[in-house]
């Protein structure tokens, strides 16, 4: 405990003794401040007169702009997640640092979750914005402050995840460059991905003169994929806790998915013991 | 203390080290020689833990270094080769980060930190970052490093390289004074360095053992040869046999 802490604090501190804390905070903040205040002036606007752009009534806040705006945070988060998480490992590698770490009396397990609460405490900071934006919401807004908290622990969440995965490529890797383009190639192929598989049909739609094997085999091919891509997008569950709809299986998935990446930076990191 | 037993190193085709073998019993200080590429190093980072031997064991205290990692780097101080530093940090963030892993208690902490910088001459520099530092400086802030929390074993990976004649006088001064209590490992290039601090000398070569003696030894005798010299000797020595 007392060694994770300690490693948790070099890390966290290391993000602003150099420039990178602030560059990502700042950029966060720009952008998520800037799509806040556009969508809500698009927001007002569609409110005013909702005949005129299509809508019945007012449409639902929650719905059409804070789960939005929410997700559109998180997503944003996947664009910077790489430039949080590439130095984790592959700078101690470059540095030769990592030949200190290691043979400092601390534990695997002390070294990987002090980085990675490092990571997620620069989340955290990152979601300071968040949360002075959702503060003006909740004083303007007849919005329940539960519903903004639960919001704020989705980007949270999104945030935790991306940071797994980029800890685990950091771990693999030699070199920052190479590990935050990697994390950033995968974040797209699986973004894109999750994206397309929103269009495809539920069914595959094999032709009618195949053969029933082949048909049942296809479906079940296909059907294993498509879930694959949209359970893979790390957006997919968020939009319906942003609104403030709490369903287990999307912390769940976050959590598992968090969880999962982590072991893997576990085993990648005991690989020294038996590589050659 | 340190006991090293059919220590071997491959890396994929190439072995580092094949079959090194010796101990360093307490309060030794003990130079451990060998030409650029000998396998020093290699044997230093199996044992303090960096990476495993492929066979072989070493032992620090009695203790296994790949089944008991964490007894054995609380009882090591090392001081790696190149001297790897947290650039960003201050000398005194820096040591202070390392104190705290190494399990110095808080209330002896802040003692702890200024005996070491004082030991290393680095008081002024406390607050500097260590990247700006020069390379006696971070010399010293790894030499440091390795001191703090007292550990019984210390294995330095040629804690001299490049600093001016009056550091290197002041470090060896600085390990001499380590005498008695701590069991030193200290490898280098700098022969007379090693007449004047260590007790005795192991050298490699090619990854082998290739001579170990005591240096009092070395002086007594009608045939009383210089360390360069029998230095010299081991290599060509092993050199012949390998061809």
């Amino acid at each position: 405990m007392r060694n994770t802490w300690a490693v948790f604090r070099r890390e966290f501190a290391g993000y602003f003794q150099t420039p990178i804390g602030y560059v990502v905070c700042g950029v966060f903040a720009a952008i998520s401040g800037l799509a806040f205040t556009l969508s809500l002036f698009n927001y007002a606007r569609i409110s005013q007169s909702p005949g005129m752009h299509g809508y019945p009534t007012v449409p639902d806040f929650e719905e059409s702009f804070l789960s939005p705006w929410l997700v559109f945070c998180g997503s944003l988060i996947m664009f910077l997640a790489p430039l949080v998480t590439m130095r984790l490992f592959a700078e101690e590698r470059h540095r030769g640092t990592i030949e200190l770490l290691l043979t400092l009396p601390l534990r695997d397990r002390e070294i990987i979750l002090g980085k990675y609460f490092a990571s997620l405490g620069m989340l955290a900071v990152m979601l300071l914005v968040v949360a002075a934006d959702l503060a003006l919401v909740g004083w303007l807004a007849p919005v329940e402050p539960a519903v903004l908290l639960f919001g704020t622990f989705t980007v949270f969440l999104m945030g935790a995840s991306f940071f797994s995965v980029g800890m685990f490529v950091s771990s693999t890797m030699n070199n920052q460059v190479t590990s935050g383009t990697i994390t950033f190639g995968l974040f797209l192929v699986l973004f894109v991905s999750g994206a397309i598989s929103k269009d495809l049909p539920a069914q595959y739609p094999a032709p009618e003169a195949w053969p029933d094997a082949l048909k049942l085999a296809a479906a079940v091919v296909y059907g294993v994929v498509r879930n694959l891509m949209q359970e893979m997008a790390i957006d997919g569950h968020a939009k319906d806790m942003a609104q403030g709809v709490l369903q287990i299986r999307d912390i769940a998935y976050y959590v598992l998915f968090s969880a999962f990446f982590v072991f893997l930076t576990f085993r990648s990191l005991e690989s020294r013991h038996w590589r050659g | 203390m340190i006991e090293v037993e059919q220590l071997t190193k491959r890396y994929g085709n190439i072995t580092a080290i094949s079959g090194i073998s010796f101990t360093v019993a307490r309060g030794e200080v003990v130079g451990f020689l060998g030409p650029n590429g000998a396998g020093k190093s290699t044997t230093m980072r199996i044992l303090t833990g960096f990476f495993p031997a492929s066979s072989g064991t070493a032992k620090i205290d009695g203790f296994e270094v790949h089944q008991s990692p964490i007894e054995v780097k609380r009882r090591v101080g090392y001081m790696p080769e190149r001297v790897p530093l947290y650039e960003e940090m201050s000398v005194l963030g820096f040591l202070r980060f390392v104190a705290q892993v190494k399990g110095v208690p808080s209330a002896s902490r802040k003692d702890a930190l200024e005996r070491a910088m004082e030991h290393c001459g680095l008081g002024d520099m406390r607050l500097r970052q260590i990247g700006n530092l020069s390379k006696g400086y971070r010399q010293r802030v790894g030499l440091a490093q390795a001191l703090l929390g007292a550990p019984p074993v210390l294995i330095l990976d040629e804690p001299t390289a490049g600093l001016d004649p009056k550091q290197i006088v002041e470090i060896r001064e600085l390990i001499h004074a380590l005498r008695g209590e701590h069991t030193v490992l200290i490898s280098t290039h700098i022969l007379p360095e090693v007449s004047m601090v260590c007790d005795r000398a192991i050298i490699i070569h090619q990854g082998r053992n290739a001579a170990e003696f005591r240096l009092d030894k070395l002086a007594e005798g009608a045939g009383a040869k210089s360390l360069e010299e029998v230095f010299i000797e081991v290599i060509a020595r092993g050199s012949e046999a390998a061809a």
